[in-house]
Protein backbone atom coordinates (compact mmCIF):
# COMPACT_ATOMS: atom_id res chain seq x y z
CA UNK A 1 0.00 0.00 0.00
CA UNK A 2 2.99 2.39 1.12
CA UNK A 3 4.72 1.90 -2.41
CA UNK A 4 1.37 2.66 -4.38
CA UNK A 5 0.67 5.62 -2.48
CA UNK A 6 3.99 6.92 -3.45
CA UNK A 7 3.86 5.84 -6.90
CA UNK A 8 0.04 8.09 -7.46
CA UNK A 9 1.58 11.58 -8.33
CA UNK A 10 3.70 9.47 -10.97
CA UNK A 11 0.79 8.20 -12.57
CA UNK A 12 -0.77 11.18 -15.08
CA UNK A 13 2.95 12.41 -16.07
CA UNK A 14 3.42 8.70 -17.26
CA UNK A 15 0.27 8.68 -18.90
CA UNK A 16 0.68 11.50 -20.42
CA UNK A 17 4.50 10.75 -21.52
CA UNK A 18 2.78 7.10 -23.20
CA UNK A 19 0.34 8.93 -24.75
CA UNK A 20 2.79 11.31 -26.57
CA UNK A 21 5.04 8.47 -27.47
CA UNK A 22 2.08 6.55 -29.22
CA UNK A 23 0.86 10.02 -31.05
CA UNK A 24 4.31 10.96 -32.44
CA UNK A 25 4.96 6.96 -33.38
CA UNK A 26 1.64 7.02 -34.82
CA UNK A 27 -0.65 9.81 -36.19
CA UNK A 28 1.93 12.56 -35.59
CA UNK A 29 4.88 10.89 -37.52
CA UNK A 30 5.62 13.06 -40.11
CA UNK A 31 5.45 16.21 -36.90
CA UNK A 32 8.09 18.93 -37.11
CA UNK A 33 7.37 20.11 -33.83
CA UNK A 34 7.28 16.93 -31.70
CA UNK A 35 9.29 13.80 -31.34
CA UNK A 36 8.74 10.78 -29.61
CA UNK A 37 9.79 10.99 -25.35
CA UNK A 38 12.24 8.07 -26.23
CA UNK A 39 13.85 10.25 -28.80
CA UNK A 40 14.37 13.48 -27.28
CA UNK A 41 15.89 11.12 -24.25
CA UNK A 42 18.13 9.57 -26.34
CA UNK A 43 18.90 13.31 -27.71
CA UNK A 44 19.45 14.33 -24.19
CA UNK A 45 21.80 11.42 -23.62
CA UNK A 46 24.15 12.38 -26.69
CA UNK A 47 24.20 15.96 -25.69
CA UNK A 48 25.45 14.81 -22.01
CA UNK A 49 27.65 12.84 -23.62
CA UNK A 50 29.61 15.48 -25.70
CA UNK A 51 29.50 17.81 -23.25
CA UNK A 52 27.44 20.46 -24.95
CA UNK A 53 24.56 19.97 -22.23
CA UNK A 54 27.23 20.61 -19.20
CA UNK A 55 28.71 23.96 -21.01
CA UNK A 56 25.05 25.12 -22.26
CA UNK A 57 23.80 24.70 -18.49
CA UNK A 58 27.26 26.26 -16.82
CA UNK A 59 26.70 29.37 -18.93
CA UNK A 60 23.29 29.96 -18.07
CA UNK A 61 23.64 29.05 -14.45
CA UNK A 62 26.75 31.19 -14.18
CA UNK A 63 25.30 34.01 -15.54
CA UNK A 64 22.01 33.88 -13.93
CA UNK A 65 24.12 33.56 -10.36
CA UNK A 66 26.14 36.25 -11.30
CA UNK A 67 23.24 38.82 -12.15
CA UNK A 68 21.66 38.02 -9.28
CA UNK A 69 24.22 38.79 -7.38
CA UNK A 70 24.63 42.19 -8.60
CA UNK A 71 21.10 43.06 -9.02
CA UNK A 72 20.25 41.80 -5.38
CA UNK A 73 23.62 43.25 -3.79
CA UNK A 74 22.73 46.50 -5.28
CA UNK A 75 18.85 46.67 -4.35
CA UNK A 76 19.62 45.11 -0.91
CA UNK A 77 21.84 48.32 -0.40
CA UNK A 78 19.43 50.44 -1.72
CA UNK A 79 16.50 49.12 0.11
CA UNK A 80 18.18 49.31 3.53
CA UNK A 81 19.30 52.60 3.10
CA UNK A 82 15.74 53.83 1.64
CA UNK A 83 13.60 51.64 4.22
CA UNK A 84 16.13 53.35 7.21
CA UNK A 85 15.55 57.01 5.63
CA UNK A 86 12.22 58.20 4.67
CA UNK A 87 13.99 61.28 3.05
CA UNK A 88 16.06 59.33 0.81
CA UNK A 89 13.10 57.23 -0.27
CA UNK A 90 10.81 60.05 -1.14
CA UNK A 91 13.57 61.57 -3.44
CA UNK A 92 13.88 58.22 -5.21
CA UNK A 93 9.91 57.47 -5.35
CA UNK A 94 9.62 58.39 -8.52
CA UNK A 95 12.87 57.43 -10.31
CA UNK A 96 12.03 53.95 -8.72
CA UNK A 97 8.18 53.85 -9.91
CA UNK A 98 9.50 54.73 -13.31
CA UNK A 99 12.24 52.46 -14.23
CA UNK A 100 10.96 49.39 -12.22
CA UNK A 101 7.81 48.82 -14.80
CA UNK A 102 10.54 48.32 -17.45
CA UNK A 103 10.09 45.41 -19.16
CA UNK A 104 13.95 43.80 -18.42
CA UNK A 105 13.97 42.35 -21.86
CA UNK A 106 13.29 45.40 -23.68
CA UNK A 107 16.88 46.21 -22.48
CA UNK A 108 18.46 43.48 -24.67
CA UNK A 109 18.79 45.66 -27.69
CA UNK A 110 20.92 48.49 -25.40
CA UNK A 111 22.48 46.11 -23.50
CA UNK A 112 24.06 44.54 -26.46
CA UNK A 113 25.45 47.95 -28.05
CA UNK A 114 26.92 48.33 -25.06
CA UNK A 115 28.32 44.97 -24.05
CA UNK A 116 28.26 43.29 -27.43
CA UNK A 117 27.11 39.32 -27.24
CA UNK A 118 28.51 37.32 -24.60
CA UNK A 119 28.72 36.99 -20.51
CA UNK A 120 28.20 40.91 -20.02
CA UNK A 121 25.65 40.85 -22.07
CA UNK A 122 23.18 38.10 -19.72
CA UNK A 123 24.84 39.04 -16.37
CA UNK A 124 23.60 42.69 -17.22
CA UNK A 125 20.33 42.34 -18.35
CA UNK A 126 19.42 39.54 -15.02
CA UNK A 127 21.34 42.53 -12.58
CA UNK A 128 18.33 44.59 -13.89
CA UNK A 129 15.47 42.45 -13.77
CA UNK A 130 16.84 41.41 -10.13
CA UNK A 131 17.30 44.48 -8.99
CA UNK A 132 13.88 45.45 -8.78
CA UNK A 133 12.20 43.25 -6.79
CA UNK A 134 15.14 42.96 -4.46
CA UNK A 135 14.95 46.64 -3.98
CA UNK A 136 11.63 47.00 -3.28
CA UNK A 137 11.32 43.94 -0.77
CA UNK A 138 14.36 44.85 1.04
CA UNK A 139 13.13 48.86 1.58
CA UNK A 140 10.14 47.28 3.13
CA UNK A 141 11.90 44.62 5.38
CA UNK A 142 13.77 46.96 6.20
CA UNK A 143 11.05 49.74 7.43
CA UNK A 144 9.57 46.52 9.67
CA UNK A 145 12.58 45.89 11.65
CA UNK A 146 11.17 45.63 15.78
CA UNK A 147 11.40 49.21 16.76
CA UNK A 148 12.25 47.90 19.87
CA UNK A 149 15.08 46.50 18.15
CA UNK A 150 16.53 49.98 17.10
CA UNK A 151 15.80 51.10 20.50
CA UNK A 152 18.10 48.48 22.04
CA UNK A 153 21.02 48.93 19.39
CA UNK A 154 20.84 52.99 20.79
CA UNK A 155 20.54 51.76 24.23
CA UNK A 156 23.73 49.71 23.63
CA UNK A 157 25.54 52.06 21.61
CA UNK A 158 25.70 50.00 18.86
CA UNK A 159 28.00 51.94 15.81
CA UNK A 160 25.98 52.99 13.13
CA UNK A 161 27.67 49.87 10.99
CA UNK A 162 27.17 47.37 13.53
CA UNK A 163 23.49 48.46 13.43
CA UNK A 164 22.93 47.38 9.85
CA UNK A 165 25.24 44.48 10.22
CA UNK A 166 24.10 42.61 13.55
CA UNK A 167 20.47 44.52 14.49
CA UNK A 168 19.02 45.09 10.54
CA UNK A 169 19.99 42.51 8.33
CA UNK A 170 19.50 39.54 10.76
CA UNK A 171 16.32 40.71 11.49
CA UNK A 172 15.40 41.16 7.51
CA UNK A 173 16.27 37.39 6.61
CA UNK A 174 12.95 36.01 6.79
CA UNK A 175 12.13 38.98 4.19
CA UNK A 176 15.06 38.92 1.86
CA UNK A 177 14.44 34.99 1.84
CA UNK A 178 11.36 35.62 -0.22
CA UNK A 179 13.19 37.99 -2.36
CA UNK A 180 15.90 35.97 -3.17
CA UNK A 181 13.43 32.72 -3.98
CA UNK A 182 11.81 35.34 -6.31
CA UNK A 183 14.43 36.87 -7.57
CA UNK A 184 15.84 32.94 -8.27
CA UNK A 185 13.10 32.50 -10.35
CA UNK A 186 13.41 35.54 -12.31
CA UNK A 187 16.88 35.20 -13.06
CA UNK A 188 16.69 32.10 -14.26
CA UNK A 189 13.80 33.01 -16.67
CA UNK A 190 15.08 36.17 -17.89
CA UNK A 191 18.27 34.75 -18.59
CA UNK A 192 16.97 31.58 -20.68
CA UNK A 193 14.90 34.45 -22.40
CA UNK A 194 17.92 36.44 -23.54
CA UNK A 195 20.04 33.57 -24.69
CA UNK A 196 16.70 33.08 -26.64
CA UNK A 197 16.33 36.50 -28.33
CA UNK A 198 20.03 37.27 -28.32
CA UNK A 199 23.30 35.56 -26.63
CA UNK A 200 24.71 32.69 -28.74
CA UNK A 201 25.42 30.80 -25.98
CA UNK A 202 23.83 28.65 -23.02
CA UNK A 203 20.70 26.75 -22.64
CA UNK A 204 18.60 28.80 -24.44
CA UNK A 205 20.42 29.50 -27.44
CA UNK A 206 20.77 25.57 -27.92
CA UNK A 207 17.22 24.94 -27.92
CA UNK A 208 16.54 27.33 -30.45
CA UNK A 209 19.79 25.94 -32.84
CA UNK A 210 17.71 22.61 -32.06
CA UNK A 211 14.39 24.03 -33.17
CA UNK A 212 16.14 26.23 -36.26
CA UNK A 213 18.12 22.67 -37.52
CA UNK A 214 14.42 21.36 -36.87
CA UNK A 215 15.38 18.72 -34.20
CA UNK A 216 12.44 18.45 -31.99
CA UNK A 217 13.93 15.45 -30.26
CA UNK A 218 16.52 17.70 -29.22
CA UNK A 219 14.63 20.57 -28.71
CA UNK A 220 12.38 18.95 -26.29
CA UNK A 221 15.74 17.08 -24.62
CA UNK A 222 16.68 20.97 -23.71
CA UNK A 223 12.91 21.88 -22.55
CA UNK A 224 12.81 19.04 -20.39
CA UNK A 225 16.20 19.66 -19.46
CA UNK A 226 15.57 23.29 -18.22
CA UNK A 227 12.42 22.47 -16.28
CA UNK A 228 14.59 20.10 -14.43
CA UNK A 229 17.84 22.60 -13.67
CA UNK A 230 14.48 25.25 -12.65
CA UNK A 231 13.28 22.52 -10.16
CA UNK A 232 16.87 22.11 -9.21
CA UNK A 233 17.77 25.45 -8.57
CA UNK A 234 14.09 26.39 -6.54
CA UNK A 235 14.88 23.44 -4.55
CA UNK A 236 18.69 24.52 -3.45
CA UNK A 237 17.22 28.15 -2.80
CA UNK A 238 14.39 26.68 -0.50
CA UNK A 239 17.15 24.28 1.28
CA UNK A 240 19.40 27.51 2.16
CA UNK A 241 16.26 29.18 3.41
CA UNK A 242 15.79 26.24 5.85
CA UNK A 243 19.27 25.84 6.91
CA UNK A 244 19.78 29.75 7.44
CA UNK A 245 16.18 29.50 9.06
CA UNK A 246 17.66 26.73 11.67
CA UNK A 247 20.57 28.31 12.26
CA UNK A 248 18.67 31.51 13.46
CA UNK A 249 16.94 29.77 15.63
CA UNK A 250 13.43 29.11 13.83
CA UNK A 251 11.82 26.42 14.86
CA UNK A 252 11.02 25.00 10.88
CA UNK B 1 26.28 65.41 43.52
CA UNK B 2 23.63 63.12 42.69
CA UNK B 3 23.89 60.63 40.11
CA UNK B 4 20.58 61.93 38.22
CA UNK B 5 18.85 65.16 38.94
CA UNK B 6 15.27 66.46 36.95
CA UNK B 7 15.25 70.21 37.30
CA UNK B 8 11.44 71.08 36.05
CA UNK B 9 11.55 68.79 33.28
CA UNK B 10 8.55 68.84 31.45
CA UNK B 11 7.47 66.85 28.47
CA UNK B 12 4.84 67.19 25.43
CA UNK B 13 4.35 64.63 23.32
CA UNK B 14 1.80 65.51 20.17
CA UNK B 15 0.78 68.46 21.75
CA UNK B 16 -0.24 67.19 24.96
CA UNK B 17 1.35 67.49 27.88
CA UNK B 18 2.29 64.18 29.37
CA UNK B 19 4.46 65.08 32.26
CA UNK B 20 4.45 68.68 33.87
CA UNK B 21 7.30 70.38 35.74
CA UNK B 22 8.69 67.71 37.80
CA UNK B 23 11.92 67.99 39.61
CA UNK B 24 13.48 65.20 41.77
CA UNK B 25 17.24 63.83 42.07
CA UNK B 26 18.32 60.05 42.34
CA UNK B 27 21.66 59.74 44.11
CA UNK B 28 24.34 56.95 43.61
CA UNK B 29 23.09 53.24 44.94
CA UNK B 30 19.54 54.24 45.50
CA UNK B 31 16.58 52.29 44.13
CA UNK B 32 13.77 54.72 43.39
CA UNK B 33 10.58 53.04 42.26
CA UNK B 34 7.91 55.34 40.58
CA UNK B 35 4.60 54.25 40.74
CA UNK B 36 1.01 55.55 38.83
CA UNK B 37 -1.44 55.12 36.68
CA UNK B 38 -1.22 54.10 33.06
CA UNK B 39 -1.21 57.36 31.15
CA UNK B 40 0.86 59.08 34.07
CA UNK B 41 4.01 59.69 32.16
CA UNK B 42 6.09 57.14 34.06
CA UNK B 43 7.71 55.32 31.00
CA UNK B 44 8.00 58.91 29.07
CA UNK B 45 9.94 60.15 32.54
CA UNK B 46 12.10 57.06 32.43
CA UNK B 47 12.66 57.39 28.71
CA UNK B 48 13.75 60.82 29.17
CA UNK B 49 16.32 59.57 32.10
CA UNK B 50 17.69 57.42 29.57
CA UNK B 51 17.97 60.06 26.66
CA UNK B 52 15.37 58.42 24.24
CA UNK B 53 13.09 61.40 25.00
CA UNK B 54 14.44 65.16 25.07
CA UNK B 55 12.05 67.18 27.60
CA UNK B 56 10.04 70.12 26.18
CA UNK B 57 11.54 72.71 29.42
CA UNK B 58 13.69 71.78 32.43
CA UNK B 59 16.91 70.05 32.83
CA UNK B 60 17.60 66.62 33.21
CA UNK B 61 21.20 65.78 33.85
CA UNK B 62 23.42 63.26 35.11
CA UNK B 63 26.52 63.91 37.27
CA UNK B 64 25.25 67.20 36.65
CA UNK B 65 25.45 67.29 32.75
CA UNK B 66 22.63 67.65 30.49
CA UNK B 67 21.44 63.95 29.53
CA UNK B 68 21.55 64.66 25.37
CA UNK B 69 21.22 60.76 24.55
CA UNK B 70 21.24 56.99 25.05
CA UNK B 71 24.45 55.99 27.03
CA UNK B 72 26.24 52.99 27.56
CA UNK B 73 26.05 53.93 31.11
CA UNK B 74 22.37 53.51 31.35
CA UNK B 75 21.11 50.67 30.87
CA UNK B 76 17.33 50.18 29.94
CA UNK B 77 15.73 46.68 30.66
CA UNK B 78 12.40 46.85 28.22
CA UNK B 79 9.06 45.16 29.63
CA UNK B 80 8.30 43.67 26.06
CA UNK B 81 11.31 40.97 26.72
CA UNK B 82 9.81 39.27 23.53
CA UNK B 83 10.51 41.67 21.49
CA UNK B 84 13.67 42.91 23.03
CA UNK B 85 16.03 39.98 22.64
CA UNK B 86 17.31 39.20 19.34
CA UNK B 87 15.11 36.37 18.21
CA UNK B 88 18.13 34.74 15.81
CA UNK B 89 20.96 34.87 18.78
CA UNK B 90 21.39 32.58 21.82
CA UNK B 91 21.69 33.53 25.35
CA UNK B 92 24.83 33.82 25.07
CA UNK B 93 24.66 35.28 22.06
CA UNK B 94 22.00 38.44 22.65
CA UNK B 95 24.88 39.10 26.13
CA UNK B 96 27.49 39.39 23.70
CA UNK B 97 25.45 42.35 21.77
CA UNK B 98 26.39 44.58 24.94
CA UNK B 99 30.18 43.56 24.64
CA UNK B 100 30.50 43.97 21.02
CA UNK B 101 28.71 46.99 21.11
CA UNK B 102 31.19 48.26 24.34
CA UNK B 103 34.34 47.20 22.38
CA UNK B 104 35.20 44.29 24.43
CA UNK B 105 38.00 41.58 22.80
CA UNK B 106 36.44 38.65 21.44
CA UNK B 107 38.85 36.60 24.14
CA UNK B 108 37.42 38.22 26.54
CA UNK B 109 33.54 37.79 26.28
CA UNK B 110 33.21 34.33 27.38
CA UNK B 111 34.39 34.69 30.88
CA UNK B 112 32.43 37.97 30.89
CA UNK B 113 28.73 36.34 29.34
CA UNK B 114 29.62 33.46 31.61
CA UNK B 115 29.52 35.82 35.18
CA UNK B 116 26.60 37.55 34.48
CA UNK B 117 24.88 34.47 33.29
CA UNK B 118 26.03 33.01 36.56
CA UNK B 119 24.55 36.53 38.49
CA UNK B 120 21.15 35.58 36.95
CA UNK B 121 20.88 31.76 37.42
CA UNK B 122 20.68 30.82 33.46
CA UNK B 123 24.46 29.40 33.15
CA UNK B 124 22.65 25.84 32.23
CA UNK B 125 21.14 27.97 29.29
CA UNK B 126 23.41 29.47 27.41
CA UNK B 127 23.28 28.27 24.18
CA UNK B 128 19.25 28.12 23.63
CA UNK B 129 17.44 30.46 22.02
CA UNK B 130 14.62 32.75 23.36
CA UNK B 131 11.92 31.07 22.13
CA UNK B 132 13.09 28.26 24.51
CA UNK B 133 13.07 30.19 27.41
CA UNK B 134 9.89 30.77 29.49
CA UNK B 135 9.05 34.15 29.92
CA UNK B 136 10.51 34.68 33.31
CA UNK B 137 13.81 33.54 31.77
CA UNK B 138 13.93 35.89 28.67
CA UNK B 139 13.15 38.59 31.06
CA UNK B 140 16.54 37.49 33.15
CA UNK B 141 18.37 37.21 30.02
CA UNK B 142 17.63 40.90 29.38
CA UNK B 143 18.87 41.95 32.50
CA UNK B 144 21.98 39.59 32.09
CA UNK B 145 22.52 41.48 29.13
CA UNK B 146 22.34 45.08 30.94
CA UNK B 147 24.58 43.83 33.66
CA UNK B 148 26.93 42.72 31.21
CA UNK B 149 27.08 46.34 30.02
CA UNK B 150 28.35 47.20 33.35
CA UNK B 151 25.95 50.41 33.77
CA UNK B 152 26.10 52.38 36.46
CA UNK B 153 22.33 53.26 35.99
CA UNK B 154 20.14 50.61 35.74
CA UNK B 155 16.33 51.97 33.92
CA UNK B 156 13.76 49.00 34.11
CA UNK B 157 10.47 49.90 32.42
CA UNK B 158 7.66 47.63 34.06
CA UNK B 159 10.27 44.56 34.07
CA UNK B 160 7.77 42.03 35.73
CA UNK B 161 4.56 43.72 34.33
CA UNK B 162 3.74 40.95 31.92
CA UNK B 163 5.11 37.91 34.36
CA UNK B 164 2.89 36.00 36.64
CA UNK B 165 2.89 36.23 40.40
CA UNK B 166 5.18 33.54 41.43
CA UNK B 167 7.82 34.51 38.77
CA UNK B 168 7.45 38.20 39.60
CA UNK B 169 8.14 37.40 43.26
CA UNK B 170 10.94 35.33 42.36
CA UNK B 171 12.79 38.16 40.17
CA UNK B 172 12.19 40.73 42.96
CA UNK B 173 14.15 38.76 45.22
CA UNK B 174 16.55 38.20 43.06
CA UNK B 175 16.87 41.96 41.77
CA UNK B 176 17.00 43.25 44.95
CA UNK B 177 20.08 40.50 45.85
CA UNK B 178 21.59 41.51 42.29
CA UNK B 179 21.56 45.28 43.23
CA UNK B 180 23.06 45.13 46.66
CA UNK B 181 25.73 43.06 45.75
CA UNK B 182 26.80 45.00 42.87
CA UNK B 183 25.81 48.82 44.51
CA UNK B 184 23.76 49.79 40.85
CA UNK B 185 21.40 52.94 40.74
CA UNK B 186 17.57 51.94 39.60
CA UNK B 187 15.04 53.20 38.59
CA UNK B 188 12.32 51.13 38.39
CA UNK B 189 8.68 51.74 36.83
CA UNK B 190 5.78 50.08 38.08
CA UNK B 191 1.78 50.11 38.40
CA UNK B 192 1.96 47.59 41.54
CA UNK B 193 1.68 49.74 44.30
CA UNK B 194 3.40 46.51 46.71
CA UNK B 195 6.32 45.79 44.18
CA UNK B 196 7.27 49.44 44.24
CA UNK B 197 7.47 49.92 48.01
CA UNK B 198 8.78 46.38 48.42
CA UNK B 199 11.73 46.63 46.00
CA UNK B 200 12.41 50.64 46.37
CA UNK B 201 14.39 52.94 48.82
CA UNK B 202 12.20 55.92 47.71
CA UNK B 203 8.99 55.84 45.83
CA UNK B 204 7.97 58.54 43.25
CA UNK B 205 4.08 58.61 42.90
CA UNK B 206 2.51 60.58 39.20
CA UNK B 207 -0.80 61.23 38.76
CA UNK B 208 -2.40 61.42 35.57
CA UNK B 209 -3.79 64.48 33.86
CA UNK B 210 -1.69 66.74 35.29
CA UNK B 211 -2.80 70.62 36.11
CA UNK B 212 -1.08 73.54 37.66
CA UNK B 213 -3.03 72.88 40.79
CA UNK B 214 -1.98 68.80 40.84
CA UNK B 215 1.36 68.70 38.94
CA UNK B 216 2.21 65.05 38.11
CA UNK B 217 4.48 64.79 40.64
CA UNK B 218 1.99 63.30 43.53
CA UNK B 219 4.20 62.23 46.19
CA UNK B 220 7.71 60.90 47.29
CA UNK B 221 7.94 58.63 49.85
CA UNK B 222 11.18 56.82 51.56
CA UNK B 223 10.54 53.62 52.54
CA UNK B 224 12.54 53.06 55.63
CA UNK B 225 11.62 49.21 55.82
CA UNK B 226 14.95 47.51 56.15
CA UNK B 227 17.20 45.09 53.82
CA UNK B 228 17.39 42.74 52.81
CA UNK B 229 13.45 42.22 52.37
CA UNK B 230 11.49 39.15 52.01
CA UNK B 231 7.82 38.81 50.70
CA UNK B 232 6.16 37.40 53.43
CA UNK B 233 7.62 39.45 56.59
CA UNK B 234 8.06 42.45 55.09
CA UNK B 235 4.71 42.54 53.34
CA UNK B 236 3.47 42.38 56.74
CA UNK B 237 5.69 45.00 58.32
CA UNK B 238 3.54 48.06 60.03
CA UNK B 239 5.62 50.83 57.69
CA UNK B 240 4.83 48.22 54.09
CA UNK B 241 0.88 48.73 55.56
CA UNK B 242 1.13 52.33 56.25
CA UNK B 243 3.10 53.55 52.81
CA UNK B 244 0.34 50.83 50.90
CA UNK B 245 -2.18 52.51 52.45
CA UNK B 246 -0.46 56.50 51.83
CA UNK B 247 0.16 55.54 48.71
CA UNK B 248 -3.60 54.13 47.31
CA UNK B 249 -4.82 57.17 48.91
CA UNK B 250 -2.39 59.03 46.75
CA UNK B 251 -3.48 57.48 43.61
CA UNK B 252 -6.49 55.77 44.30
CA UNK B 253 -8.17 58.97 45.18
CA UNK B 254 -6.82 61.76 43.57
Amino acid sequence: MGALKLLRPWVFPAVLLAALETYTRTVGASSDALAPPSAALQAFWKAAADGSLWQATGFTLGSAALGLLIGAAGGLLLGIAFGLSPRAARMSFLSVELLRPVPSVALIPLAMLVFGFGLALEVSVVAFATFWPMLVLSQAAARQVEPRLLEVAMALGLSPTARVCKIIVPAMVPRLFVALRLGVAIALVVAVTVEIAANPNGMGYAIMIAQQSLEPALMLAWLFWIGVVGVAVNALALWLQTAVARRMGVVV
Amino acid sequence: MSLLRFDGVAIHLGGREILSPTSFEVGRGEFVCIIGPSGCGKTTLLRAAAGFVTPSAGAALRHGEPITGPSREVAFVFQDYGRALLPWRTVEGNISLALEAAGVPAAERPARIAEVLKTVGLAAHAHKFPVQLSGGMQQRVQIARCLAQQPELMMMDEPFGALDAMTREGLQDELARLVRDSGLTVLFVTHDLEEAIYLGDRVIALRANPTPEQPSLAAMIDVPIPRPREQLSTKEHPDFLRLRRELYQFLGHP
